[in-house]
């Protein structure tokens, strides 16, 4: 009874004191694909990102509005070979209230490598050691040249707070990480669910000046279903779309006002030919798929406006833009003339091809060009069918060149930034097969363009590695390379994100224009 | 037979029902030949038309490949009526035997069969569909074992339970005492008289199994594209709402048009066959 | 002993070696997943060595009954395995997801009886006359569609056309409730805060609704049978005889006996719903159990699986139980007897 009456006392008291009248607080509301993982050491998709770069700080940042790295962490670093010394900022504390030490430097990245997961490949064969309080010195096994690149990777955590929540069982405290944020960044996590959603609340002890126009609070939604996000964000209850809405959703919210933020340059589609099996192992059977795709039917598939697209017209296996790219006049376009000789040269009789097409199950748009390839590759007489893939299936089944169906598609981006973290995955033949390899791609003057652009010492020296193995893959045409990807967001007018508006101030890496304290909200 | 058709004409509601059930077949069957676009079942892209609204030439509109709504329908209604009809002509037979044994043997045999049946039905249905279906790829052979698979546990119930009550019957004790072999007690005495409530409830479970057929496309388990599937098209035009509201609404009344047809029809034939619910 | 006491001991047994039955169930179907639950766990960039390892952690390298054997131990320890889907332990995923889809299933059942009963009597008392036609059709046609194409439509007419309900989501963002029963509508109250109650209530109505038609159907279909079977007894047509008013009639005598069958059916009808709550929660984005569980099934993630089935067959054996005790109270002849369970 007592204890009843005290239990009713005590939620009464907290429901007073959550709901008393705050000062009006800005709120930014904004959705993603399910799972939120807030452990930064297991970050991998877009939403995870999100959160790692508002939870997390990392020691360099890219450079808004153009190419290179700023310190951010970091006030400053040396290269010497294969060593890369940085000194700290000495003003840093974390959200708990611990200084920023060169030891959880050392500590954020022995985690991330022996967990395994995430990006943490990025960083396989880096060591680091602590010079003193502030200064911390990463030595490569083998040169990386862009290795400050891939550090926008490395999201740098409390020691202290980490440990003190580890235990036997789970010695990288993972159960407190997956529910609780330990970084340096400018929002702190006020709770957590990772299929629903992650509050988050402006870090008022952040080491940089923080806009009093950013939001306050933010909620980051996880599954939304596209119907819900168009009439959320027209009742005024949604701030920012996520990029997976199809582009008829984002077109009708534009008609409706929204304003539409994108961020691109760093990925692209590409719809993958396993060169492994028959028919796609012959050449001139993945080229006569190449010339027959319609590449101006799937641009006009992903216009959202006159003026705005989810992407533009691809030149080749590099987008435009980055090391080794054509340039946006020599666009890829449908050549049914190319695509005959090349069939007339192909051993397999079409009919005889029985082509897997698949598509992503959590990607709508890609079933559309799944039923656009069945379609065009059907006039040169090739048989297919279409078959769905969730993506965990999907992963699961590449992991071998037998499984790997004929045809995947994929959105690609490179995680750093950097063409090498784009293309040595999907194309050099050391790598495993994984999601991003379904060519199984075998080839040494690939492999010998790729390796020349890591270790690269100058941006011309790279830009000549990466020109070369784009002419390579042209002529090999393992992949149909679809279109440039060009994020695409629609927005209520309550939000100003320069980051995704104003090309001076994009960041050039998936998912930090998100950085929601160089976001304004406009009452 | 002639006489039930009377009586099912005689009811304006079970007129109604057979009327539709008449439809959806006949749409079923002729779907090659009235369908305004015969060829949009299949791999087929038309980006000119797109996301078109109602119009003369698409009745139905068209969904986001350019694709004639109506045309889809017609088709989607072959594979409902393919998968229902298989699902039945499977599952019947093996509830129906399930339930002859359990409820005529009694002893062990009803015990161990019945707590088997419990089982199947301790798991909510859809559920143990979406279960079986997870694990199979989805096609339509699979989504009918999965339907299968829930379904037979249902048809085990009814026959024992009126297996059970006739066995005491005196027609049973009868032919016990002249010495019949139990496998002609349970098929030719018993099962006779479990025929009405098995003919009813197959009528109204063309309907269910529809039901259930669809929601397991609509979760993305069921049959794959291009073939036209009521489920998958009200989920995938779900995404589009409210703008392209014709992608939903007309699959969803499909479905319900086709299903209220047989409960009407099935709902008339409990009457006339006198069976409880 | 008492026959109540038997019948829930009775239950208690058959369910125990139902729950047996299920687990072995939905073994044997998570073992059939095609592809290696391991190297998916891991994900495309781990190591063959990685792979092999988590396989004899997950002990996939042992034989199957071995393999049964520490699933069984697992589940009784509370230990469902860490959710792939998640990062997070099952059986933290499921005490955060499973109270949405009750309340959503437990309002949807309470619709079901409140509007399901009172049709079916009207209809019972109006049996051959225009009511009766009307409620027919109208519950034959709740009946006709999946719960889904219910949600869509109401969805569509309620939520976007006459906006008058939220599309999505349990409450509005604006009220931080803490969370004590994961029920919003207990919470809020708990918290004593009516706006955010009323606004959780608000959100409920169109997923219930859409969960609830069916159910209202069938209830209201089996009521009025029953009830048509009851007034055919000599004892209701004795009360006409005397004059009796139908309503007394109807309250008084009609309905309890009626009452019983329909219960059982009812049961029955709260599995359906939470099978059915897959569905509407997909379309209301109900952060609910059964949305976990499509995706989940969508990423083969075994324990996950397993875990939301378990869980799933447990409440409905318990509200089986539950409606099976609520027919004996009502039943005399079960209440009094003392054979009643043999």
């Amino acid at each position: 009874m007592t204890t009843k009456r005290m239990l009713l006392a005590a939620a009464l008291a907290a429901a007073t004191s959550l709901t008393s009248p705050a000062v009006a607080q800005s709120v930014l509301r904004l959705d993603e694909v399910a799972v939120g993982e807030l452990d930064p050491a297991k970050a991998s998709d877009y939403a995870d990102s999100i959160l790692m770069f508002n939870i997390y700080d990392t020691l360099v940042l890219p450079r808004q509005g153009g190419p290179g790295h700023d310190p951010h962490l970091a006030t400053a670093w040396e290269v010497d070979g294969s060593s890369y010394t940085f000194t700290l900022r000495d003003d840093v504390t974390f959200q708990s209230g611990n200084p920023l030490r060169a030891a959880d430097v050392v500590y954020s990245l022995e985690r991330m490598q022996a967990m395994g997961q995430g990006l943490s490949y990025l960083f396989s064969g880096v060591t680091a050691e602590a010079m003193d309080e502030h200064s911390v010195r990463f030595t490569l096994e083998e040169p990386y040249a862009p290795f400050v690149a891939s550090l926008v990777r490395l999201p740098i955590v409390d020691q202290m707070l980490v440990e003190e929540n580890a235990t036997g069982d789970d010695p990288w405290a993972e159960a407190f990480l997956s529910a609780n944020g330990a970084g340096t960044g400018a929002y702190t996590v006020s709770s957590h669910n990772p299929q629903s959603e992650t509050v988050m609340a402006v870090n008022d002890g952040y080491f940089l000046p923080i806009n009093d126009a950013a939001p306050d609070q933010v909620r980051l939604r996880y599954g939304l279903e596209a119907a819900t996000v168009r009439t959320l964000l027209a009742q005024g209850e949604h701030d920012i779309a996520s990029q997976w809405l199809p582009p008829e959703v984002i077109r009708a919210l534009a008609a409706d006002g929204a304003q539409l933020l994108t961020e691109s340059g760093t990925g692209a589609f590409y719809v993958k030919l396993n060169t492994t099996r028959p028919p796609l192992d012959d050449v001139n059977c993945r080229r006569a798929l190449g010339h027959a795709f319609d590449y101006g039917t799937a641009m006009q598939m992903i216009a959202i406006t006159d003026e705005i697209s989810q992407g533009s017209p691809a030149t080749g296996a590099i987008p435009v833009g980055m090391f080794g790219a054509n340039g946006p006049e020599m666009a890829l376009s449908r050549d049914m003339a190319a695509a005959e000789t090349a069939m007339a040269a192909c051993p397999y009789a079409p009919e005889d091809w029985n082509l897997e097409i698949t598509w992503i199950a959590e990607v709508p748009i890609e079933e559309r060009f799944a039923l656009l390839m069945q379609a065009n590759f059907a006039e040169l007489g090739i048989s297919s069918s279409i078959e769905t893939l969730p993506w965990a299936l999907f992963t699961e089944r590449v992991s071998t060149p037998e499984n790997t169906p004929h045809i995947s598609q994929i959105f690609v981006n490179a995680v750093t930034g950097d063409p090498d973290t784009l293309l040595y995955g999907m194309y050099h033949s050391s790598v495993p097969g994984t999601w991003q390899s379904p060519e199984y791609l075998d080839d040494a003057a690939v492999d010998a363009a790729l390796e020349a652009g890591r270790v690269g010492a100058t941006d011309a020296e790279r830009a000549a590695a990466y020109g070369q193995l784009n002419a390579r893959l042209m002529e090999l045409a393992p992949t149909i390379y679809g279109f440039d990807r060009q994020s695409v967001f629609a927005a209520s007018d309550r939000v100003r994100a320069p980051a995704l508006s104003d090309p001076d101030m994009a960041f050039g890496l998936d998912g930090m224009g998100f950085s929601f304290r160089l976001m304004e909200m406009v009452e | 037979m002639i006489r039930s058709l009377r009586i099912i004409a005689a009811n304006p509601l079970s007129l109604t029902g057979l009327i539709l059930v008449l439809l959806v077949v006949l749409a079923a069957a002729l779907a090659p030949w009235i369908a305004p676009f015969p060829t949009h079942n299949g791999a087929i892209v038309d980006f000119a038309y797109a996301n078109q609204a109602p119009n003369a030439r698409n009745w139905m509109g068209t969904d986001l490949v350019g694709r004639d709504i109506f045309s889809r329908i017609l088709y989607a209604y072959q594979i409902s009526l393919l998968l229902g009809v298989v699902v039945l002509a499977i599952a019947t037979p093996i509830g129906t035997v399930v339930g002859l044994l359990a409820g005529y043997l009694g002893g062990w045999a009803e015990a161990v069969l019945m707590r088997i049946v419990d089982i199947f039905l301790s798991i909510p249905p859809l559920v143990l569909a979406i279960a079986v279906m997870g694990v199979l790829e989805p096609t339509l052979t699979n989504a009918m074992i999965a339907v299968t698979a829930m379904w037979w546990p249902w048809y085990a119930r009814l026959v024992y339970s009126i297996a059970r009550s006739e066995r005491e019957e005196g027609y049973v004790l009868a032919a016990e005492v002249i010495g019949a072999p139990t496998a002609h007690i349970a098929f030719r005495e018993i099962l006779p008289n479990c025929l009405p409530a098995i003919i009813t409830k197959m009528t109204l479970d063309m309907g269910f199994v529809i039901i259930i057929a669809s929601s397991l496309s609509f979760l993305g388990l069921g049959v794959q594209p291009p073939t036209p599937d009521l489920g998958s098209m009200v989920a995938e035009g779900a995404r589009y709402l409210p703008d392209s509201w014709w992608l939903t609404v007309f699959p969803g009344l499909a479905i319900l048009l086709a299903v209220f047809g047989f409960n009407l029809l099935g709902d008339g034939l409990r009457d006339v066959l006198g069976v409880d619910e | 002993m008492l026959p109540v006491l038997r019948i829930l001991l009775r239950r208690l047994g058959i369910s125990a070696v139902v729950l047996v039955g299920v687990s072995m169930l939905i073994f044997a179907i998570a073992r059939v997943i095609p592809g290696d639950p391991a190297r998916i766990a891991l994900g495309p960039s781990a190591s063959a060595e990685q792979v092999t390892a988590l396989r004899a952690e997950m002990h996939l390298d042992e034989p199957l009954v071995a393999q049964y054997g520490h699933f069984v131990s697992d589940v009784l320890r509370g230990d469902l395995g860490q959710s792939l889907y998640t990062n997070r332990p099952v059986t933290r995923d499921i005490a955060e997801f499973l109270p949405a889809t009750l309340e959503l299933v437990i309002f949807a059942g309470i619709l079901m009886v409140a509007l399901g009963l009172p049709l079916g009597i009207l209809a019972a008392r109006h049996r051959g006359r225009w009511p009766d036609h009307l409620i027919r059709v109208l519950t034959l046609l709740t009946v006709s569609a999946p719960s889904f194409v219910w949600a869509v439509i109401l969805m569509l007419l309620f939520a976007f056309y006459l906006p008058l309900f939220p599309v999505a989501g349990r409450i509005s963002d604006i009220y931080e409730i803490e969370r004590v029963t994961g029920f919003l509508t207990v919470d809020t109250l708990l918290a004593g805060n009516f706006a955010a109650f009323a606004d959780a209530l608000h959100h409920l109505v169109l997923p219930a609704v859409a969960l609830a038609l069916s159910g209202i159907g069938q209830a209201a279909r089996l009521t009025r049978a029953n009830m048509v079977e009851t007034y055919q007894k000599p004892y209701i047509e004795m009360a006409q005889a005397y004059g009796f008013f139908p309503s007394r009639i109807a309250r008084s005598y009609a309905f309890k006996p009626s009452l019983i069958p329909s219960l059982t059916i009812i049961g029955l009808d709260f599995a359906a719903m939470l099978g059915n709550a897959f569905l509407v929660e997909a379309v209301f984005a109900w952060p609910g159990l059964s949305r976990y569980g499509v995706n989940v099934i969508l990423r083969k993630d075994l324990n996950a699986i397993m875990g939301t089935v378990l869980i799933i067959a447990l409440t409905f054996l318990i509200v089986n139980i539950i409606v099976d005790l609520l027919i004996a109270f009502l039943n005399p002849r079960i209440r009094h007897s003392t054979r009643a369970a043999s």
